[in-house]
């Protein structure tokens, strides 16, 4: 049905897509996989006509296509779910999903049958979603669901789903997947980029694998091992993704008692956290245990509890202080909150360190040793390029966030919170992030981390917290670690 | 610098092409267009005299670009910069006349205007950092109530009888036959230069306009910075009224109009980001040089005054554009 050969394009001289040849067959759900920077996103901007592509042949229903527009494109029966949201925060969820699309009869607006039309749209897919409210007032995984049901508005017959579940929980990437089988079933093709191996593995019928712009083949999804893929992926075999880690719990370094923030988002939770250990903090995306990290490093505001660090209470946490005491957090998103995406590496690096008597002395700031000062973190990271003075929003997804945990490397914190640490960032960064954990632990500091990957905690943790709606329903030990186990609390009751 | 110098065009030398080159000396190469052009219909345009006339002229603007420069690296603004600059002349000049006009009341002048620079610029702060408030609404505000105060305190008309050493004396001294102005601004720019590369406070300037809720997380203290920094730009406004005011000769009530627009024109023409964190004083300044250039050219081929505001705003909005697609690679 689709279909490009010898597709190019070239940034500024850089071949971002090298020849790469790809089609897609009616009713068929063909995986993109490819680490951050090999070629993905290009391709699928291409299809959807966000840019021209340079060279090669684009065909569609047998109909070659000599330009395009995302309008045209749309037209034509492309639709794109990005991973940035095109939403518009403050109009609601029907005038979302019909945005530049509104059916109207003269000078008004048809509210009535598109609102019975997104009703449909969205019960076809199996999304609830509350219909009348501003989309700024949605949760994620709930913008996600308005971006999918906005790109099938137009009934497509080629839908580009880029990362889809990589804000989703588990339970709501099931209703995702039930619709992308729905749609299979009603013939659409579907273009899947993602870095999950079992969505790859249980959803789609090919699999074309790009790495460094190029084309490194097709293959049928049941025909290959998760080896064989990452094999394809990364160009040389890996051995294991998780390493062994050897917890050696000492005294505790962090403890949270009973701390229930101002806005709610968590309520009376506490937990302990070792030195040489790695916590977990799991639960359903917004119950609560990114915000009680945010409120043990003073970015939500405390209304009762007590954070205490080896025993001493912290009185008013700010990230300035918790820095000085030696705690470091690293966000979640790291566009919004990480990283300066416009200055360079050098100076995201040492954002958070330039109180540090190597880079300054009272106001002054040593730039003449900054460069001497990251070199070892970035390298410890394997930062690719290795290229400090380049503006942080040219490096790679997983690049970008071994930038903000360079910041982690400066100097030798006691306590680590990671909050998602490995979110939209391919299978050989997770490695490199899940090693810089065992190093750190290793070393004897406190690490905890919070994330909506189960094997990340199964792998990694010694000792679980499962939240609940603000509440920490549960805690378990190693040997009760499981991811069965795990979700049985992540609706709060026991399963 | 050094590094910095040593590794771009290290990174970049296999692809350096003339694109490259055009892209990264376009201003100086308008500049010289812009001469060039204005040269073939008033050959006056590229006589030494005019040059001297353009260097003095761009030294005042560059002074308010900097200035205007510190507060859109964090990603605000001063829309009262102007009007500050009327108040500033006002207040200092009517002190001056206060303590008798003589070479001894100079002082007063000073610290009068570094008053009043001061505290507008710590409110300006304090509203738009401490509270919360956006910075286009509190300075837009803040730009009302002062020009109130430069229009009540001194009547509307012009103050006059200020002391011969700053009017005469300072204001036409050339050292090396270079006028004082060229100098302080000369000053201005290192002072600053080195402010936003070798401190804390000049970094975190960046990182806060790059990305203010990283900057927190990052642990930089930004009410401070951010106070720091308007204050930074409202006394930097007040030196430039202070020069410009010994030029004139009289405190002018009308003194600072246009100055918030060029200011901000001049910045962003020399490449400073609306958005912040990118640019610095560099940029500023020769922005301010050519914002200066064709409105010093324009003038002398006789171009109308409301034709000049038109270039002026053309020239903003297309400069805005090339950056954006600058940003963007």
């Amino acid at each position: 049905m689709l279909e490009v050969t010898g597709f190019t394009k070239r940034f500024r001289g850089v071949a971002a897509l090298d020849n790469v040849d790809f089609s897609l067959n009616e009713g068929e759900v063909h995986a993109l996989l490819g680490e951050n920077g090999a070629g993905k996103s290009t391709l699928i901007n291409l299809i959807a006509g966000t840019f021209p592509w340079a060279e090669g042949v684009y065909r569609i229903n047998g109909r070659t296509i000599t330009s395009l527009t995302p309008h045209v494109a749309q037209e034509i029966g492309i639709a794109a779910v990005f991973q940035e949201f095109s939403l518009v925060p403050d109009l609601t969820v029907v005038e979302n999903i019909f945005l530049g699309r509104e059916q109207s009869s003269g000078l008004f607006l048809k509210r009535k049958q598109m609102r019975q039309a997104a009703v449909e749209l969205l019960d076809s897919l199996g999304f609830h979603l509350p219909l009348d409210e501003n989309v700024a007032f949605l949760s994620r995984a709930q913008k996600q669901m308005v971006e999918i049901a906005k790109a099938l508005r137009m009934s497509p017959k080629v839908l580009i789903l880029d990362e889809p579940t990589a804000s989703l929980t588990d339970g709501e990437a099931e209703k995702l997947f039930n619709a992308v089988a729905l749609l299979k079933a009603r013939g659409v093709g579907i273009i899947y980029v993602s870095h999950r191996m079992s969505e790859i593995r249980n959803l789609s019928d090919r699999v074309t694998v790009l790495r460094g712009g190029k084309k490194i083949g097709t293959v049928v999804t049941a025909e290959i091992s998760d080896e064989g893929l990452i094999e394809m992926m990364v160009g040389r075999p890996v051995e294991q993704l998780f390493p062994k880690i050897e917890h050696k719990p000492g005294p505790v370094r962090l403890e949270v008692r009973d701390l229930t923030t101002e806005k709610r988002s968590v309520i009376g939770a506490s937990f302990t956290a070792r030195a040489g250990e790695v916590v977990g903090l799991a639960g359903l995306v917004g119950c609560g245990r990114s915000e009680l990290c945010r409120a043990v490093f003073g970015l939500e505001v405390v209304e009762t509890g007590a954070i205490m660090l080896d025993d001493k209470a912290v009185e008013r946490p700010t990230p300035t202080s918790m820095l000085a005491a030696n705690v470091c957090y690293f966000p979640a998103d790291r566009g919004s909150e990480g990283l300066a995406l416009a200055r360079s590496a050098r100076e995201n690096a040492t954002m958070s360190s330039l109180d540090l008597p190597e880079l300054s002395s009272g106001p002054v700031l040593k730039f003449w040793r900054e460069n001497e000062t990251i070199k070892t973190p970035l390298a410890n990271l394997a930062l690719r390029p290795m290229a400090p003075e380049r503006k942080a929003s040219a490096f790679s997804g997983g690049n970008q966030q071994k930038l903000m945990l360079a910041r982690g490397l400066m100097k030798p914190f006691e306590v680590y919170l990671f909050d998602e640490p490995t979110v939209g960032i391919d299978v050989g960064a997770k490695a490199d992030v899940y090693n810089l954990i065992k190093s750190l632990v290793e070393a004897g500091a406190c690490v905890v981390v919070s994330t909506s990957e189960l094997p990340e905690l199964i792998n990694l943790a010694s000792r679980v917290y499962v939240m609940h709606e603000g509440k920490v329903v549960a805690e378990l030990a190693k040997h009760e670690l499981s991811e069965a186990q795990v979700l049985s609390h992540y609706f709060g009751g026991h399963a | 610098m050094s590094m910095e110098a040593k590794t771009q065009p290290m990174a970049r030398l296999s692809g350096l092409s003339l694109m490259d080159v055009l892209r990264v000396a376009r201003l100086p190469i308008a500049i010289v267009v812009v001469l060039m052009l204005f040269g073939l219909v008033e050959p006056r345009v590229l006589s030494l005299g005019n040059f001297r006339n353009i260097a003095l002229q761009t030294s005042y603007l560059a002074i308010f670009a900097m200035a205007q420069t510190m507060v859109l690296l964090t990603r605000g603004f001063d829309l009262s910069l102007g009007y500050t600059v009327s108040l500033v002349s006002v207040a200092a000049s009517m002190a001056m006349v206060a303590m008798g006009g003589g070479d001894a009341s100079i002082l007063y002048g000073v610290g009068a205007a570094l008053l009043v620079a001061g505290v507008i610029g710590l409110a300006n702060g304090v509203l738009i950092a401490g509270i919360g408030i956006n910075p286009l609404v509190t300075t837009l505000g803040m730009a009302n109530i002062v020009l109130a105060f430069a229009s009540t305190i001194s009547g509307g008309f012009p103050v006059t009888g200020l002391p011969k050493g700053l009017t005469a004396e300072f204001a036409q001294r050339s050292p090396l036959s270079i006028p004082m102005p060229i100098w302080i601004a000369a000053l201005v720019f290192v002072l600053l230069f080195l402010v936003l590369k070798a401190t804390r406070f000049g970094r975190s300037l960046y990182i806060i306009g790059a990305n203010p809720r990283a900057a927190v997380a990052a642990g930089i203290r930004t009410v401070p910075v951010l106070v720091a920094a308007y204050t930074l730009c409202a006394l930097l406004a007040a030196l430039g009224a202070l020069l410009l005011t010994a030029r004139t000769g009289s405190g002018e009530p009308n003194l600072g109009g246009n100055l918030t627009l060029e200011a901000i024109a001049a910045a962003v023409v020399g490449g400073v980001r609306l958005s912040g964190g990118e640019g610095g004083v560099g940029a500023a300044v020769l922005g301010a040089l050519f914002v200066t250039v064709l409105s010093n050219g324009m003038n002398l081929v006789q171009i109308d005054g409301y034709l000049q505001q038109i270039c002026l705003g053309v020239i903003i909005i297309v400069s805005l554009i090339v950056n954006r697609d600058d940003a963007r690679r």
